[in-house]
């Protein structure tokens, strides 16, 4: 994990309705010099991304009020979020719920638990 | 709680197993098999965390033991090489790269949980309605249900084995064997669409 200049001023969105698992995103992800901006759901979420711009967004599936392919649906038909990388990170791992996420507008889909160095790979990735 | 008397024995489970499935079907078998379901799931989460935390104090350790040293050499060595240091500190973020990982086993455990816990709930309340459970088509919308809750390989693999007839002693052996072969550092896989 290493910071860098260009990804200061990147902003991620992280969405999980778990505490410690947005502590270690955020840990790892500011680790790595990006700004963390964190939500418990979709709703949340959703509601932050309509007002502020986010680079890319990392969103758990199942949580309350608003799961993570609805979020991802929804953000996909703001003209904003059109082509703004999208990533879910969840324990689901059934082809059925991944194909409901891709068809939604995810850009990819990472299986918990990650690894720091993946995660970091997979957003220098996409971004 | 030890249902395993109400499970058909293990004579039962004959080529013809099917047909005696068919036959002996009662709906307290029906109760009895997802408790030790419900049973069986949460020994597996519990074995697995057992795993990460395992991971998770030596991981710790390891920070705390490369924190000490980085403290000895910036102490005793000011004039200590840049490659020394530099050593150390690639051991703390492996350590604590390591940690980030088994740490997440506690989310996961913690999740488990949660749905043996609604998997129960929904179950006592089932059980009260005598007149879903007299009837077969009803039960196999209960299980229907408790399988779309299941959103882990491990819990649908668990549900799977129970639910087409494993014994719970046969699930203990598939949960026992799938935790040596599990490495609290093990990582999901990656899919880019």
């Amino acid at each position: 994990m290493s910071g860098s200049v260009s990804q200061s001023s990147r902003v991620i969105l992280a969405v999980d309705d778990s505490a410690s698992m947005r502590q270690m995103v955020r840990f790892t992800l500011e680790s790595a010099g990006y700004r963390v901006v964190q939500a418990v759901d979709g709703v949340e979420a959703l509601d932050y991304a309509k007002n502020s711009a986010v680079d890319l967004v990392l969103t758990d599936v199942n949580m309350p009020r608003m799961d993570g392919i609805t979020l991802v649906r929804e953000l996909r038909g703001l003209s904003t979020y059109k082509f703004t990388p999208m990533l879910v990170l969840t324990t689901e791992s059934g082809q059925d719920t991944k194909q409901r996420g891709k068809q939604a507008g995810a850009t990819g889909w990472i299986v918990k638990p990650f690894s720091p160095e993946q995660l970091l790979s997979t957003i220098a990735r996409v971004l | 709680m030890d249902f395993q008397h109400l499970l058909p024995t293990p004579s039962e489970s004959t080529d013809d197993t099917v047909m005696v499935r068919v036959s002996t079907w009662t709906p307290e078998q029906q109760i009895a098999r997802l408790l030790s379901l419900c049973e069986a799931q949460m020994e597996s989460a519990l074995s697995e965390s057992d795993v990460a935390v395992e991971a998770l104090v030596k991981s710790f350790a390891g920070l705390i033991e490369a924190g000490q040293a980085l403290g000895s050499l910036s102490e005793k060595t000011p004039d200590a090489g840049p490659t020394d240091l530099a050593a150390q500190l690639d051991a703390l973020k492996k350590q604590t790269a390591a940690a980030i990982v088994a740490f997440q086993f506690y989310d996961k455990l913690t999740q488990r949980l949660g749905h043996v816990r609604y998997s129960l709930s929904a179950l006592a309340m089932f059980v009260c309605d005598r007149t879903k459970t007299t009837e077969r088509e009803q039960w196999k919308r209960m299980f229907a249900t408790l399988r779309r809750l299941y959103r882990t390989e491990e819990e649908r693999e668990l549900f799977r084995m129970m639910v087409e007839g494993a014994s719970a002693e046969e699930a203990r052996e598939h949960i026992q064997q799938s935790t040596q072969t599990l490495r609290a550092t093990s990582t999901g896989e990656i899919e880019i669409f």
